[in-house]
């Protein structure tokens, strides 16, 4: 099948392009070394990717089999209202991760990694605009009072902090975070894009096919790296060892979760036709996805430490040992395991529950601490994400606040005046306590 | 229901390195983790829709990595590319290998590309068999090599 290309209307494009040059400036360095690092692949292009030929007929929901909506003003206004949170949602996401890249992009070990996550946050910015030029190409004037100029500048407007997701306000404290979040975080964004790929809304679906394509490439850059550190910490490298990954999985693990939205919702989405999957229903794969991802950094593990296993003998003495035998010297808690689905959770069905890390349940606040400090990057527990989670968590201990309103009151820097991009008119603000809105994005 | 239907064919992703290397390591003997997590990388940067897994019984049993290129070696028309198949040797029999060309083959065909391409050492009976199988054969082409 092919596709077609597009852009943005020029001062819109325009405004991508500063918004490039104030987030992403190694952005030409890229392109200068292309070659090097992509000999034969694609040079990278900022535009709309439209895929040709795709299914016009709604996929899913009760109105399966009828003509799928062209333009916005076609759908029922709930339905239009859930689409456009939801395109504004991933636009947000898409340029929040580049923000949060930008941190630690130098930090690499390794050139080609840090040439992958820079690749990556080039098409993460074509995503960006993939979901802008959807915003700009029609009319949502039945759902917002804002015209594409204020849509558009809101967006670019955010940073860290300000984001629709969780996920995205959060900064990275080290390449470490950077290559996890591409295992984790974009994986949720992969869900994300395979269920917009049916959504009812055509220009939608038809721009998931290039977005799933880069996608896959994202997710190699996150699980690549992650299975040479495993290997180098198996034969004694100090730099980056099973422990850090382990608890920068448990850092950024719980926050994919939440990312689906509460365990009770997205059943209206599948009945619009907007998605195929319930928020539960989709959160159980991306788990079972990312057991099976431990599991695989655990045989390479394995593998490293006692190079004479073979692949037979290897995956019958990682079962053993998953099961508490010590084996040439190697046990349970010098592999990689998946936190309990109730750790550290602050959203969802367990949001402010002090679930341990095995799923043991705390009583005592500072107990409680004490553990999430033990299993969290110690540069985390430095941040105001982790430190504004303690003082919400110890509301709800106390009885001060509900879990409900803790989790919809988990304060977020907001764009409170200004509008150019670079505007530094961000506060802390604090939302009035509102039950959450389940709503499924991603990088 | 056959084994052959029951052979499901879909995009490769990078969860399937493991079952990669496990397959690589069946047939040649060799753990090669190095080789085919960049391999994989590449495939899934330039065109993850050419690269493939099949899965039987909810395991990866094969896998055929390919791709689309035009003006190489005289050939300005697209043209597809198998560059290397795999096939667990513990699940021959299946029509796992033949399941991959086929899927394969229609997606060169939506790429543009009217006919495939490969190479093939003399000596790999079992490989030319199995494209001989699949409607390959001899090309004008020949492969020549020297040292440096």
């Amino acid at each position: 099948m092919s596709s077609r290309t597009e852009q943005l209307p020029s001062k819109f494009h325009g405004a991508v392009i500063k918004w490039r040059e104030a987030y992403l400036p190694d952005f030409p360095l890229l392109m200068e070394t292309w070659e090097k690092f992509f000999p034969t692949e694609p040079k990278f292009e900022l535009c709309a990717f439209r895929q040709l030929g795709m299914c016009t007929t709604i996929e899913c929901g009760e109105h399966t089999g009828k003509p799928k909506y062209q333009k916005a003003s076609e759908m029922a206004p709930e339905t239009a209202h859930h689409l456009y949170g939801a395109i504004r949602a991933q636009a947000s996401t898409e340029f929040g991760s580049i923000q949060q890249h930008r941190l630690t992009l130098a930090r690499a070990q390794n050139e080609e990694e840090q040439f992958w996550i820079l690749r990556m946050m080039a098409e993460e910015l074509r995503h960006g605009y993939q979901m802008l030029h959807l915003l700009a190409g029609d009319d949502w004037s039945n759902v917002t009072s804002e015209s594409t100029e204020q849509m558009i500048e809101g967006i670019l407007s955010m940073n860290t902090g300000s984001h629709v997701l969780s996920a995205f306000n959060i900064d990275f404290d080290s390449f470490v975070d950077s290559v996890v979040f591409c295992g984790l975080i974009d994986r949720v964004g992969k869900y994300q894009l395979s269920m917009q790929k049916v959504s009812a809304y055509q220009p939608m679906a038809e721009s998931m096919p290039r977005m799933l394509q880069e996608e896959a490439f994202h997710l190699a850059a996150g699980v690549v790296p992650m299975r040479r550190w495993v290997t180098r910490a198996a034969t004694g490298d100090v730099t980056i060892t099973v422990p850090a990954l382990q608890k920068t999985i448990n850092k950024w693990l719980q926050r994919g979760l939440e990312m689906f939205g509460d365990e009770r919702g997205g059943a209206s989405n599948v009945k619009m036709g907007l998605k195929p999957l319930k928020n539960y229903e989709a959160q159980q794969q991306y788990r079972d996805e990312v057991g099976k991802l431990v599991r695989d950094l655990n045989l390479r593990y394995l593998r490293a430490r006692v190079p004479s296993l073979s692949i037979g003998e290897a995956e019958s003495t990682l079962e053993r040992i998953l099961a508490g035998e010590v084996i040439e010297g190697i046990e349970r808690d010098d592999l990689l395991r998946l936190p309990h689905v109730d750790f550290f959770r602050r959203r969802g069905t367990s949001a402010f529950t002090m679930i341990g890390r095995d799923g043991e349940r705390f009583d005592d606040l500072n107990a409680y601490a004490q553990h999430l400090a033990q299993n969290l990057p110690e540069a985390y527990l430095a941040g105001r994400d982790f430190s504004e989670y303690l003082d919400l968590l110890g509301q709800v201990v106390r009885g001060e606040t509900t879990a409900e309103a803790a989790a919809a009151k988990s304060p977020a820097l907001r764009r409170v005046g200004g509008a150019c991009p670079c505007s530094k008119a961000v506060r802390w603000v604090v939302d009035d306590p509102t039950p959450a809105s389940p709503v499924l994005v991603g990088a | 229901m056959s084994s052959e239907s029951q052979v499901l064919v879909r995009q490769i992703d990078d969860l399937d390195i493991s079952a990669v290397v496990a397959i690589d390591e069946r047939i040649g003997g060799a753990y090669r983790p190095e080789v085919w997590e960049r391999r994989i990388s590449y495939h899934l940067r330039r065109d993850p829709e050419t690269a493939l897994a099949a899965e039987h019984e909810g395991e990866v049993v094969g896998f055929m990595l390919g791709d689309v290129r035009s003006g190489e070696f005289g050939l300005e028309e697209p043209t597809g590319w198998v560059e290397v198949v795999g096939v667990d040797p513990r699940s021959r029999g299946l029509g796992v290998g033949r399941k991959l060309a086929e899927e394969m083959f229609e997606r060169f065909r939506a790429r543009g590309a009217a006919s495939v391409r490969t190479l093939v050492e003399n000596d790999r009976e079992e490989l030319v068999q199995f494209f001989g199988s699949v409607g390959f054969e001899p090309a004008k082409l020949t492969a020549l090599v020297r040292s440096i």
